[in-house]
Parts: C-alpha cells; sequence; structure tokens
C-alpha cells in the first residue's frame, strides 16, 4: 500500500535496486580516494612538513588512530583501516542522501551487511583467543541456559544492524513527508504558475536544516556510535587486556 | 469487518516504547548538565560521552519506530 504517496513497497525486497546501486557508487569513491592517498603519499617527501590533503588525511587517520588505541589498547592499532573504512563508508552514505540520491542505509540490506561483518568479526576474534573454551560461553553458568544464550548471541547483530537502519529509515521518512506537504503548500500559494513549477518553492528554503540534523549531525552520530560499538565489542573478547594495565599505561603517559 | 484502521492503531500503539526512550534521555541531560555545572573543567569529555550515551539510549526508541513501520507497510 502507498502511504503519503512514499513509495516504501519495495524496502523489504532483495533486489539490486536504487540504494544497492548507491552503495557501489560510495565504495567507488571510496576507492578512488584511496588511490589517490597511495599516489599523493608515494611522491611525499618525508622530510618536509604536510601541506594540503595530505595534511588532512594524515590528522584524520592520526586523531582516529589515537581513539582506537585509547578504546581498544595499543596492540589493536591495526584495526584503525577497518575502523576508517566503516566510518568512511557509513557518513558518505548519509552525505549521498543528501544530493537527491536514495540512502543506501535505508534499505536493510546494507545495515546488515556491515553489521554481519562485525558480527562475524566478534566471534572470530573470540574463537582466536579463547579457543575450544569459546563453546563454553554457551552453557554458562548451567547446561540449562543454551537456548537462551543461543538466541541473546544475536543481540549485537540486532542492535547494531537496527540501530542504523531505523536512523536513516526515520529521517528518510521524515523528509518524504517534508517535501510532499511542503510541495503541496507551494501549490497552493503559487497555483498561477505553468503546471510543473508551482510545487518548488518553499521545500528549498526550509528543508537544508532538517537535512543538516537528519542526515549530517544524525548521521555523524551513528557513525560515532557505530565505530565505538564495533571496537568495543572486538577488544571485550580478549582476555588477557586487562582494564588495570591499561589506565596504568594512560596515568604513566599524562 | 473494515480492518485496516487497527493497522495504525497498532503502530500508534507500538510508537509508544519512545517513552521511556524519551525519560532517558531527559535524565542523561540532566547529570551531564549537573557534572558540567560542578566541574566544568570536564565539559566537553563530558559532553562527548552525553552525545554518545544518547544515541546508545535512542535504541529502544528506534526498535519501536522499526516495529511500527512494520505494522504499517507489510
Amino acid at each position: 500500500m502507498n502511504l503519503l504517496a512514499l513509495d516504501t513497497s519495495h524496502m523489504f525486497d532483495v533486489d539490486f535496486s536504487g540504494e544497492v546501486i548507491v552503495s557501489l557508487i560510495a565504495m567507488l569513491i571510496i576507492c578512488l580516494f584511496s588511490v589517490a592517498i597511495y599516489f599523493v603519499f608515494r611522491k611525499k617527501d618525508p622530510t618536509k612538513p604536510d601541506h594540503g590533503f595530505a595534511m588532512a588525511i594524515e590528522t584524520l587517520f592520526e586523531s582516529l588512530q589515537k581513539t582506537v588505541k585509547s578504546t581498544m589498547g595499543n596492540k589493536y592499532e591495526g584495526f584503525t583501516g577497518y575502523v576508517f573504512a566503516l566510518g568512511v563508508y557509513i557518513i558518505l552514505c548519509f552525505i549521498l542522501g543528501i544530493v537527491g540520491l536514495p540512502n543506501p542505509l535505508t534499505n536493510l540490506t546494507c545495515p546488515l551487511s556491515i553489521g554481519l561483518i562485525t558480527f562475524v568479526m566478534i566471534h572470530a576474534k573470540a574463537i582466536k583467543h579463547n579457543k575450544w573454551k569459546y563453546y563454553k560461553r554457551y552453557t554458562s553458568p548451567l547446561a540449562v541456559f543454551l537456548p537462551i544464550n543461543l538466541i541473546s548471541m544475536w543481540a549485537p547483530l540486532l542492535s547494531i544492524t537496527l540501530r542504523l537502519f531505523g536512523n536513516a529509515l526515520s529521517g528518510y521518512i521524515v523528509m518524504s513527508i517534508l517535501y510532499y506537504y511542503l510541495g503541496l503548500l507551494s501549490t497552493a500559494i503559487f497555483g498561477f504558475l505553468p503546471a510543473g513549477w508551482s510545487s518548488l518553492w518553499i521545500a528549498p528554503i526550509i528543508n537544508p536544516w532538517f537535512h543538516l540534523y537528519f542526515d549530517l549531525f544524525s548521521g555523524f552520530i551513528q557513525t560515532v556510535v557505530f565505530v565505538m560499538l564495533t571496537m568495543i565489542w572486538i577488544s571485550q573478547e580478549d582476555p588477557d587486556e586487562s582494564i588495570e594495565e591499561d589506565v596504568a599505561l594512560k596515568r604513566e603517559l599524562a | 469487518m473494515e480492518t485496516e484502521g487497527l493497522k495504525y492503531l497498532a503502530a500508534g500503539i507500538a510508537v509508544l516504547g519512545g517513552i521511556g526512550s524519551g525519560i532517558g534521555e531527559g535524565r542523561i541531560c540532566a547529570h551531564a548538565i549537573d557534572g558540567m555545572a560542578r566541574n566544568p573543567e570536564a565539559s566537553s569529555n563530558i559532553r562527548n560521552t552525553m552525545i554518545l550515551g544518547c544515541a546508545l539510549d535512542e535504541t529502544t526508541g528506534i526498535y519501536a519506530f522499526v516495529i511500527a513501520i512494520l505494522c504499517l507497510f507489510i
């Protein structure tokens, strides 16, 4: 059915729809940027200070590396690449939503794919660190809890996926309602103009502020939350990374 | 019998789950402001944690929203 002329009938289908193509566009942009960064840094003279593009990239990367180190511990420095790619992809999806393309995260496929990557990584990390003891967690504290544990195992995936999906979708729906009703309002005021020209005049003035909130602010916050949760869940699986050691190290550095 | 309207009723009831999320966000903000007033030097640190906490707190509200969307469109 069609409510308020929103086209959401394809929302839960699995097909090669607009969102998937936009997701591929986002990946292409990231790939081109990666190649550009590679060439910029290969030509750069390491003895001279950075400026322009190289400096921006380096500052971004170093601040992210610092965040990763302080959240996950020093030996997880290598995770910066994954976290960087994840964050850039999510924020780029939200930004492409402003340009007028459909936001890929409003299709359940995209958040579920990202969530699955994180989910698999959490469990792979746990198996790597705990070996056979990994399977013990499903029968703790008693063997009776096995079915409950098997269900609660999926909670991180559900939580991380639906958070991103719900945020993107709520922004999309509110924006669609705004565009629809502001178009009607504009038609009522500028009805004397020729057909096709009467509904364009009010939405461009009011909607950028809502885009600012729903796409940029909300998108940025969701990116930070997604990345933080990924880092925290992955580093939680490591049994030897004790918190006291981390705090002592921080005190030493300060 | 007309059952089309029940969908909308169900969606409205499902979205009531946002109440808890709203109360939680209010409490987070209130305590963050308390902390900032008591210790103004730490305010930037507190603000970052507060925004993260708000975003995490929204989760239940978003679950309610997703259920409402499922009621409406499926």
